[in-house]
């Protein structure tokens, strides 16, 4: 039971990341804090699904094309909207939570709910590992998020553009002063968060079904990797997600599923009170040398 | 080269510069020399346009007003509304005071950042030269910039404004806060640089005496006004210029 729980502690841990890392992204790179990240998720599942039952496109076209509209619809939140409230934290808050909430109140209107909107799994099939089941899909999701995050710190570190983000997270103004645009990198930086939204949609989403309500519940979990991580650090996600990636699945099997969510909000109180900036966060050490 | 005319800025209601006009030669060294509070920082960042960025960042907060009265124009043309990235792919580049890094990136790879509109090899070739130039640097080059010095922290950032390849190249206050000897090996370099790559500088200092013998011109002002304007030589003999801005 042990080995077991641990496996799908760390599947957790790598869904987890998975849902993090967009919502992360922005932040990191233009201090966004996307409240629209959870919406434009179940948006991309929603496409998907309308893509494959109603058009009938191959699997990996309607993914290819939920992933542009979402890189699209990222960029034009940006353009028309938060680009004239840039730097006021709250009113961006309020204008993404705001859009979120008319994405998936409209799903909800249109009666979208139900166990029929559900993505297929990418290949029905599973393993036995250390004597444990163990779904592909579930395979998949745990790769893909490592492979992901392996590319991402290669984006950052040994591309132009990456290399760009790292400056502007770093000191905007001095990255204006080699050329590098402060909107073409946020704009950039929403496009990017909504389309890993879209990725992780398509492989987490057939775990489950596609709800309004997951919209939030992945916000939510987002929201709360990101801050005990230290919001804005890749590092802080990974650490994170290990944490409540197994603390949520320890407390399911050896106390009690309905203990879960109080042990997770335990562990973010926890990391808070110890490390008010999170895991990996600096702004309590500058704090401390002023 | 450069050519300010008359430019004025307004802090809401605060003269920042009160008609300023000077002109900057192709291939030249232009000092601009003034205390604390003279407009030196304002003119460089009217000159690279990044007061265009503060003007946008203030309306879009409802901060305070900026307002920016006159023109400058770089290679006889009217730059004075342009945004500052523009500016620096047409050669403009600034390295603003108080040496601003990257702090959490190695200084290889605030290189790198820097050098976002060259080519991998162009960065390359440009931080060798650095290189040359510093030599203190080459020994730091994994270190975290956050963890240079004060003075290791300037080399880095003239190298990072020379990454971008700038046809002129503003300094601001490229002294402050050095040792005599770190002044001079920033000040040899400046000199080197302008001589072995053609690049014209426009530098900003509060103190004349380590400027004034390399630059071919230089500018005074006071309260964002012009007070006096000569040849390097010519300020050096100045005695109001020995009492105010020689320091002790
Ligand atoms: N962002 C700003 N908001 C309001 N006033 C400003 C701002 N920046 C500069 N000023 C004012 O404009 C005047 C010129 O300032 P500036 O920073 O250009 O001087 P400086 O010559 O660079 O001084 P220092 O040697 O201290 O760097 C000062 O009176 C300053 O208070
Ligand atoms: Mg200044």
């Amino acid at each position: 039971m042990l080995i077991g729980t641990t496996i799908y502690a760390l599947i957790n841990t790598a869904i987890l990341a998975l849902m993090a890392i967009g919502f992360n992204l922005t932040f990191g790179i233009s201090g966004i804090a996307n409240f629209a990240y959870g919406a434009v998720y179940i948006l991309a599942a929603y496409g998907v699904w309308m893509l494959l039952t109603l058009f009938q496109l191959p699997y990996p076209v309607a993914v290819l094309a939920a992933v542009g509209v979402n890189l699209l619809l990222g960029a034009l939140i940006y353009r028309f909207v938060l680009l004239r409230i840039r730097g006021q934290a709250l009113s961006e808050v309020i204008a993404t939570f705001g859009i979120g909430l008319a994405i998936l109140e409209l799903f909800r209107y249109l009666g979208l709910v139900g166990f029929e909107y559900h993505l297929p799994v990418f290949v029905d099939k599973s393993f036995v590992i250390a004597g444990t089941y163990v779904d592909f899909q579930r395979i998949a999701i745990v790769v893909f998020s490592a492979v992901l995050i392996l590319g991402l710190w290669f984006f950052t570190h040994h591309t132009a553009i990456g290399l760009a983000f790292r400056g502007i997270a770093q000191d905007e103004r001095t990255a204006l002063t080699f050329g590098i645009d402060s909107n073409k990198m946020a704009t950039l930086s929403m496009a990017m968060g909504a389309a890993l939204a879209a990725l992780a949609a398509v492989f987490i989403i057939p775990l489950g079904s596609i709800s309004p309500g997951e919209g939030y519940d992945v916000l939510i979990k987002a929201l709360a990797v990101c801050i005990i991580g230290g919001l804005g650090s890749t590092g802080g996600v990974i650490a994170a997600s290990f944490i409540v990636g197994f603390a949520e699945r320890f407390t399911d099997t050896y106390i009690g599923s309905h203990w879960t969510m109080i042990v997770s909000l335990a562990a973010i109180l926890v990391v808070l009170t110890v490390k008010p900036s999170g895991l990996f966060g600096n702004q309590k050490e500058l704090e401390e040398r002023i | 080269m450069l050519v300010v005319n008359n430019l004025m800025v307004f802090f809401e209601n605060a003269l920042a510069l009160n008609g300023l006009s000077l002109e900057v030669r192709e291939g030249e060294i232009v000092g601009v020399i003034g205390s604390n509070s003279a407009g030196k920082t304002t003119l460089m960042n009217a000159v690279s346009g990044l007061i265009i960025d503060m003007r946008i960042k203030e309306i879009r907060r409802g901060g305070q007003r900026i307002s920016i009265y006159g023109n400058i124009a770089y290679k006889g043309e009217d730059i004075t509304g342009i945004p500052p990235e523009l500016r620096v792919k047409n050669g403009i580049v600034l390295s603003r005071e108080r040496h601003p890094v990257f702090p959490e990136s190695s200084v290889l790879e605030n290189f790198r950042i820097a050098g976002y509109l060259r080519t991998k090899k162009e960065v390359r070739e440009v931080v060798d030269y650095v290189f040359s130039l510093f030599p203190p640097l080459v020994k730091l080059k994994k270190r975290k910039a956050g963890f240079l010095s004060g003075g290791e922290q300037q080399m880095l950032a003239i190298g990072m404004a020379l990454v971008v390849r700038p046809k002129l190249l503003l300094l601001d206050e490229p002294l402050l806060g050095l040792s005599p000897m770190m002044q001079k090996a920033v000040v040899d370099a400046i000199v080197a640089l302008n001589k072995e790559s053609g690049i014209t500088v426009l530098l900003s200092e509060q103190f004349a005496r380590p400027v004034l013998p390399v630059v071919d011109r230089a500018y005074v002002v006071e309260n964002g006004m012009l007070t006096l304007s000569g040849t390097g030589a010519d300020l050096m003999n100045n005695p109001e210029i020995k009492s105010a801005y020689f320091g002790v």
